[in-house]
């Protein structure tokens, strides 16, 4: 599904270069949960944002769903975001000035869905996260966890392959993370493939696997215990 | 583009929608009136005056002495026979007043004796015979004075001119089956003035707009007049000899009577310089209206610029969002310019209302006449590409924000 062979990501500014990833490889298969862990700026985003095509990479190859992207122009970038990828956002994103069902539909408008079917899309999506009733209501009038799952419910609406969520439940207390991570569970069962990035152990945990990266290179826990067990402690104290 | 929910996002901005909406508004209505006004002062001053215009000017003659109406008359005959002297003049007439002189006389005329209201108001020319020839005024229906028709008269004694050469504006206005000639009306007095020949154009005298529903009615008598003070002598040269002859007629007045004035600067005016001195309030009218439409279409502009670039600057995280969703740099451009056409509908809608006050109210306070729809038309359709050339810029500049946007930390 989502395949990345000695990717980097250089970010040059006046004065210096970064590499946010540096020969990275990572193989994610269809319908696998995968769970992205490490510290902080050690790239976990950067990774989320060229596997989403929000952004484009410097070297390496990256294959979504067997295409090289590395060639698509922006118009076809976007078709592929709107068509195959769900983001969930840290930060919800969702857009203060329409409303709940507004909100939801704004991805199945820029697929060109006819009006009937974005209805019955929208009205599935909320019913799914549990927030049918409140279709009319701005963001500014929800929780953290009800945004958030306004956000899981645009993500869901259009049926995507991919879900990509970056710390999901960032934001959000530990009731409202167990919430959302049960939807995100419910969805993969359901067949889509997931890559979340978190901070949290527990949440890590549920996922089928552990890909950890540091300083932009990943490293896979689940084949080493003994990382596993100094990552959830070192995790545990940075949280603390 | 779909505009249900551009709509609604408006809804949680109404302030600048509305302010934008209103500045839209109100520029169309001003506009609307001001080029509405601009072309009728425009078509004003090109309208033809019927004469002659390339071949004419004319000399105002001021006595340096009082003259009995005898005296007058017997001057006036010698300063005609002067001036046909001069090299390269053709025709002259002595006249009270000549097409776009301001001001002037004016008769109103009826069509029965006993009539009380008038049925028009037409501008009154006093010329002899040679009054067409002088003008180069081409009949187009009947026959010119005879010399025998043609009265002298003093300024107070009593005109009853038996026959007229009438405009056919006039003409038309009096009899609109176009059966005028041969016809009679009334001007002022009891005895009917016959209608012996029609001019195809005559402008009046007088430029005001208190005019403007009698436009183009005139009519010339036969009658040498006779004013204490003076007069105007109309004079068409040969093709050419204009200029010349400008300058050799005060000459050839002068040497042969001196007491008489003739200002240097406005005692001889080609007709150019008639017409140009008629039509410069018009002209000042007309420039002033295009500043201000200028004026105020530049600020509306600039006012969508600066909304639509703060709302821009605003949604940047709300773009990136959108963009991550699979909206296309088209999707976000369009946005923003569907976002403007419908502000701008809703101010062209209400400027329309708007734009008829403002013509009522210069239709009954000044003598406006009613806006004709295609101002408005052209009015709508110049504020919706204003519109949306001023809001083209920011939209584009929206329309590259990156779909990276969307995860910057807010
Ligand atoms: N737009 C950018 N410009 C310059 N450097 C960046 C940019 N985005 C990320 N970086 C750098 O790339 C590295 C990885 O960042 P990021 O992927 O956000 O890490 P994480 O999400 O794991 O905290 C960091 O060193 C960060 O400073
Ligand atoms: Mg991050």
């Amino acid at each position: 599904m989502l395949k990345m062979t000695h990717l980097s990501k250089v970010y040059r500014t006046e004065v210096v270069e970064t590499y946010a990833l540096r020969d990275f490889n990572i193989d994610v298969k269809e319908g696998e949960f995968v769970a992205v862990t490490g510290p902080s700026g050690s790239g976990k985003t950067t990774f989320l944002t060229i596997a989403g095509l929000l952004e484009t990479f410097t070297g390496g190859t990256y294959h979504l769903d067997n295409l090289d992207v590395s060639n698509l122009d922006d118009n076809a970038r976007s078709k592929i975001r709107n068509e195959k990828i769900g983001f969930i956002f840290q930060a919800f994103n969702l857009i203060p000035d329409l409303n709940v069902f507004d909100n939801v539909e704004v991805p199945l408008r820029y697929r060109g869905m006819k009006a009937p079917e974005r209805k019955e899309r929208i009205m599935g999506a909320l019913e799914r996260v549990g927030l049918a009733s409140r279709a009319k209501h701005y963001p500014a009038e929800l929780s953290g966890g009800q945004q958030q799952r306004v956000a899981i419910a645009r993500a869901l609406a259009g049926s995507p392959r991919l879900l990509l969520a970056d710390e999901p439940t960032g934001n959000l207390d530990t009731q409202m993370a167990r919430g959302v991570m049960e939807l995100l569970e419910e969805i993969h069962r359901d067949g889509a493939t997931i890559v979340m990035v978190t901070h949290d152990p527990e949440l890590a945990a549920r996922a089928q696997r552990n890909v950890h990266i540091i300083d932009g290179q990943v490293v896979d826990l689940a084949e080493d215990p003994r990382f596993h067990t100094a990552y959830a402690a070192a995790a545990g104290q940075v949280r603390g | 583009m779909d505009i249900q929910p551009i709509l609604a996002a408006l809804r949680r901005h109404k302030a600048g929608t509305i302010l934008i909406a209103l500045q839209i508004a109100l520029t169309l209505a001003i506009v609307c009136n001001a080029l509405f006004i601009i072309h009728q002062r425009l078509s004003r001053m090109n309208e033809p005056s019927g004469v002659d215009e390339a071949n004419i000017f004319v000399i105002q003659n001021l006595w340096g002495e009082q003259y009995s109406t005898q005296e007058a008359l017997e001057r006036i005959q010698e300063d005609l026979a002067a001036l046909r002297q001069v090299p390269g003049v053709q025709d002259v007439t002595p006249s009270n007043q000549y097409p776009f002189k301001g001001g002037g006389w004016d008769n109103l005329i009826t069509l029965k004796p006993d009539q009380r209201t008038e049925t028009t108001d037409a501008s009154y020319f006093a010329g002899d015979e040679h009054f067409l020839g002088a003008l180069g005024e081409k009949l187009i229906a009947g026959r010119d004075f005879r010399p025998d028709e043609v009265q002298s008269r003093g300024l107070r004694e009593k005109m009853n001119p038996s026959v007229a050469i009438v405009s056919k504006p006039l003409a038309d206005k009096l009899y609109p089956h176009g059966d005028a000639l041969g016809k009679s009306f009334y001007a002022m007095t009891s005895a009917p003035v016959t209608i012996v020949g029609i001019v195809d154009v005559l402008q009046r005298s007088d430029v005001g707009t208190w005019s403007v529903p009698y436009a183009g009615e005139s009519m010339v008598v036969p009658i040498r007049m006779a004013m204490p003070w003076g007069g105007y002598y109309i004079v068409r040269t040969k093709p050419g000899q204009l200029t010349a002859a400008m300058r050799a007629a005060p000459k050839a007045l002068y040497a042969e009577n001196r007491m008489r004035m003739i200002d240097s600067k406005d005692g001889v005016l080609s007709f150019a310089e008639v017409r140009h001195r008629a039509f410069e309030r018009d002209r000042g009218m007309a420039i002033l209206m295009s500043i201000i439409c200028a004026v105020l279409l530049a600020i509306t502009a600039a006012g969508i610029v600066g909304l639509t670039s703060f709302w821009v600057g605003q949604r940047r995280r709300q773009i990136g969002v959108r963009r991550a969703l699979g909206a296309t740099h088209r999707d976000i451009l369009s946005y923003f310019m569907t976002e403007n056409l419908l502000i701008s509908l809703a101010g062209v809608a209400l400027g329309v209302l708007l734009t008829f006050g403002l013509n009522l109210w210069l239709v009954t306070r000044f003598t406006l006449s009613v806006l004709p729809l295609t101002y408005v038309l052209g009015g709508i359709v110049i504020l919706l590409l204003l519109g949306q050339g001023a809001v083209f810029a920011p939209a584009l500049r929206a329309s590259r924000v990156p779909p990276i946007e969307a995860t910057r930390p807010a």
